[in-house]
């Protein structure tokens, strides 16, 4: 205890460190500040728009006040669904700066509505957001760089070297203790306004636990690796270049390689093809006997094979019939394009048990919710709820019964459930292998730290 | 042989003794090949999926059977976002952007199936291209190469002699910028030779790709003065290195993420839920054409009896209600417009809020050069989506004329019943993108052109301060 008390001593005069410290307490707190903004923006957003949806229901109710046709009351609301943020949202923002976290949906062809683009704009996007999964990531790396890399070689330089080895019991465990110091105050430079963030923010106790873990393990993997160039390097630049080569090629350059070998892998072409098929299948049924599109919807929905035939004119459920086969004839392509979109996922996070970075970035955003699993899970909400938008209009279609205002209030309303995310077991698992075998690698090249370097790096 | 190049010789001999140095160019020559001929792939796969599923849908619409013309305003036309040669160089906003239009009437669609939804968060770590491994890897290593070349001579004391061998502070650091400037023209051998060979491929780019060959090299020399001038700063290179790793994680990585965050909260944009509700009130106020007693459509029918001079819409020469499609098209559109331009503007309004931070970072400076001269940024984006939209707008009224000159009011009693020919779906949808003039391209590109040449003059500047800096230190 006196030793750590002593190296809290030594940093505490350390000007540099401490700064260095200071400044990535403020860069955490910045990320969490903005990003507790931009969530709380998204759920005024939704606020308003819930306001908006009531006016536009009421408008529509008005002309269903006399009571008509079900199919044209299915045909012109639009219902509205969306994706609450979870109340780790803030800390990793991910995809929902590019995907909508609110759809407008009918009972028309699900799969024509399904993949609507949100409005955003794509150079800030591509820039990417600065939330604490990027603080994290990028720069609580640098920061433990730029407070380790002269840990040995700072003394040798000083010409203190020589005495700290020869101290009785000296070993490793100096290095580990001045490292361990270092590195705990960054893991509370940034914890810190994470926690007051999620107290802010409501965050559910699961998630900061994952955050903490996420942090502790990723902080570990560095100092390790730190440990390891820092304890042999044969000066600071030698170490502070090493480093630095690390950084780059584990932050930026594995990762680009990683992901143009994935898009390559695993294309998702499907997307669009099932959009032209889709389009084919609904459009082509205007140019089909009618009995035939008929035929072919009682084959999957037999409970409304009873009702009676298709008048002369215009019928509305032949309508919603066609548009529902149009759905099914592309449920292939549906599964095949989900199936790779959730490849590119899963791929991805076995890919965090490789690269620290990745799975720090797997592993937040799985928590936060914010990732591609979550976005795929929207629209399966979506899919249940238009599922259900279907069921509630046909008995009014088949049945030729008429709608009044009391059906137009009873139409079933979108209903998210809970958004917090369970814990990503298996992203944590594998960033604390990585941490541990790293960290472990360093202890061993702490214990083993001579006067003159045995080579140069 | 003057005295800077013979110093510039002498740091060359010495960076090829150096063993990590080597590698390090070596592995980023290697990366630069690999990115390039990896985004030329992938440029190449996204244009031939893109053209070949282009072809099918123009195929598509002209093989639809005989219909009535409103069934194919519904049916619509889908239009796929070309990518040109220099997108291989650098693909800006491709990923990040939808690159499928669906075109149909009454309706304005988003460009859907961009990467960024259907990748995931790996997308965000960057994209391997050659204008990445330059805006972001090659300082970096620039740094690591050069940030002892002034530091070391004065720590070793060889600077003194140099010095009272009779050379001036001002050849040394030339030699030294010379040096560093040549090593950054060898890490930009393999972008030179690719946009060369674009160049040569598409005559039309090579202006364009001979502004990003500029551009980029005055990005690394802006770089090299910088690292020489702050090893002649520095009394240690370690104090050199630090600061230039800091201006580097400060400037690449750092500073752009700020700004667009900064740039996003200043003014957030609607939601398209938003937008499609007021696109629909703006167009209730407007008229109801379905309600024969809206008081728009009232004035509609009556001018339009007055034009022909009839009494009666069954005795108009065309049909009236392709007349009505025609106009509620006309007026949906002006809406659609006003909103789309509205949402350009305000994201155009973002980017120049990012673009002032250019003066901070001269990466975001050349990030635009880039993307701009490449016609991979929002003015080349936004150029697509209104010629697809000028093109949803002229198929949508050639096929309501078609409703009005080819069926009878009569005869239009039902747009399941009533059909025409279905040889007047030929050659009505194709779809032909005209992307931005290669002059347009440099337009755009050249204000931060001038930022990048601002930072050029600064950091010669600085280096002259350096310089006198180094003469008195030694003195």
């Amino acid at each position: 205890m006196s030793g750590f008390i002593h190296e809290w001593r030594l940093m505490a005069r350390s000007r540099l460190a401490l700064a260095a410290v200071a400044l990535l307490l403020a860069l955490s707190t910045l990320a969490v500040v903005l990003g507790t903004r931009e969530i709380t923006r998204e759920q005024r957003t939704m606020d308003h728009l819930a306001t908006l949806q009531a006016q536009e229901l009421a408008a529509q109710a008005r002309k269903y006040a006399q009571g008509a046709d079900a199919g044209s009351a299915a045909y012109y609301t639009f219902h509205s669904t969306w994706s609450p943020p979870s109340s780790a949202a803030f800390l990793a923002i991910g995809l929902r700066d590019a995907s909508p976290y609110v759809l407008r949906i009918r009972a028309l062809a699900l799969q024509a509505q399904l993949h609507e683009g949100e409005s955003f704009n794509p150079e800030l996007a591509l820039a990417g957001r600065f939330d604490f999964a990027f603080v994290l990531v990028y720069l609580a790396p640098l920061f433990l760089i730029a407070l380790l890399h002269d840990l040995v070689s700072g003394e040798r330089q000083s010409g203190r070297l020589g005495t700290l080895l020869s101290m009785p019991g000296a070993g490793g465990r100096l290095w580990l203790r001045r490292a361990g110091l270092r590195t705990a105050l960054v893991l509370a430079a940034l914890m810190l306004p994470v926690l007051l963030g999620g107290w802010a923010n409501g965050t559910a106790g699961v998630a900061l636990a994952t955050v903490a873990l996420v942090t502790a393990a990723y902080l570990a993997f560095w100092s390790g690796l730190t440990l390891i160039v820092a304890t042999r390097a044969s000066d600071s630049t030698a170490s502070a270049t090493m480093l630095m080569g690390c950084w780059a090629v584990l932050t930026l350059v594995l990762p680009t390689l990683a992901s143009a070998t994935l898009t390559r892998t695993v294309p998702v072409r499907q997307g669009v093809e099932l959009m032209l098929a889709q389009r084919q299948a609904v459009h082509g049924a205007w140019d089909l006997p009618r009995e035939t599109t008929m035929a072919q919807f009682f084959r999957t929905h037999p409970e409304w094979q009873r009702t009676s035939p298709l008048p002369a004119g215009f019928h509305w459920k032949w309508y919603y019939a066609f548009q529902q086969l149009g759905d099914e004839s592309v449920a292939p392509q549906v599964a095949a394009y989900r199936d790779g979109l959730l490849a590119r996922q899963h791929w991805t996070a076995r890919l965090g048990w490789l690269l620290p970075g990745v799975g720090v970035q797997a592993a937040l955003h799985r928590q936060a919710g914010t990732d591609l699993s979550a976005q795929l899970a929207y629209q399966d909400r979506i899919a249940d709820f238009h599922a259900r938008l279907r069921g509630f209009y046909y008995p009014y279609l088949f049945n030729d019964v008429r709608f009044g205002p009391q059906d137009f209030a009873a139409q079933p309303r979108f209903d998210p459930p809970s958004s917090d995310e369970p814990m990503p077991v298996g992203s944590l698992l594998g960033l604390a292998w990585l941490g541990a075998t790293m960290l472990l690698l360093g202890a061993r090249a702490a214990g083993r730290v001579r006067l003159f370097p045995r080579s140069r790096i | 042989m003057s005295a800077a190049m013979r110093i510039a010789r002498e740091e060359w001999r010495l960076l090829r003794r150096n063993r990590v140095a080597v590698i390090g160019l070596a592995l980023l020559l290697v990366l630069a090949v690999v990115a390039t001929f990896t985004a030329l792939d992938s440029r190449r796969t996204a244009v031939e999926e893109r053209a070949a599923h282009q072809t099918q849908v123009d195929r598509e619409f002209e093989a639809q059977p005989d219909r009535h013309p409103h069934r194919m305003v519904h049916y619509g036309h889908f239009v796929f976002r070309p990518l040109n040669l220099l997108a291989a160089f650098d693909p800006g906003i491709d990923a990040y952007t939808g690159h499928t239009l669906f075109l149909e009437g009454h309706r304005q669609n988003s460009a859907n199936f961009g990467d960024v939804r259907q990748s995931s968060l790996l997308l965000r770590f960057g994209q391997l291209t050659p204008a990445f491994v330059l805006q972001v890897l090659a300082p970096l290593l620039l740094v690591f190469v050069g940030h002892a070349t002034l530091a070391r001579e004065r720590e070793a004391g060889t600077l003194r002699v140099l010095l009272a061998q009779g050379v001036t502070p001002g050849q040394i650091a030339l030699g030294k910028a010379f040096a560093l400037s040549g090593t950054a023209l060898l890490m930009l051998v393999p972008a030179f030779v690719a946009l060369g060979w674009i160049g040569i491929e598409a005559p039309g780019l090579a202006v364009s790709a001979l502004a990003l060959a500029a551009g980029y090299a005055v990005w690394l020399l802006v770089w090299a003065l910088g690292i020489v001038a702050a090893s002649a700063f520095f009394k240690r290179g370690r104090d050199a290195l630090l600061t230039l790793l800091a201006a580097w994680a400060i400037g690449v990585v750092f500073l752009p993420r700020v700004a667009a965050e900064i740039a996003a909260a200043a003014d957030a944009l609607p939601t398209r839920f938003e937008t499609d509700i007021a696109v629909a009130r703006d167009l209730a106020a407007l008229g109801d054409s379905h309600n024969p007693d809206d008081s728009y459509f009232a004035e509609f029918r009556k001018k339009t009896l007055k034009a022909h001079g009839v009494s009666r819409i069954e005795d108009l020469p065309v049909n009236y209600k392709g007349l009505v499609g025609m106009e509620g098209e006309r007026l949906t559109a002006g809406l659609f417009a006003r909103y789309a331009d509205e949402a350009f503007e305000r994201q155009h309004a973002q980017l120049r809020r990012v673009d002032d931070f250019a003066l901070l970072s001269p990466v975001i400076a050349l990030r635009r050069l880039s993307m701009a001269a490449s016609g991979t940024d929002q003015h080349s984006y936004r150029h697509f989506v209104e010629s697809a939209e000028r093109h949803r707008y002229r198929l949508v009224q050639d096929l309501n004329r078609m409703q009005a000159e080819k069926l009878s009011f009569a005869g239009d009693r039902s747009s399941r019943d009533n059909r025409i020919g279905r040889a007047h779906w030929h050659g009505v949808a194709d779809f032909h993108h005209e992307p931005l003039a290669p002059s347009r391209l440099l337009r755009n590109a050249a204000p931060a052109a001038l930022v990048l040449l601002a930072w050029l003059a600064a950091l010669a500047g600085l280096l002259a301060l350096a310089v006198r800096h180094l003469g008195r230190a030694t003195r």
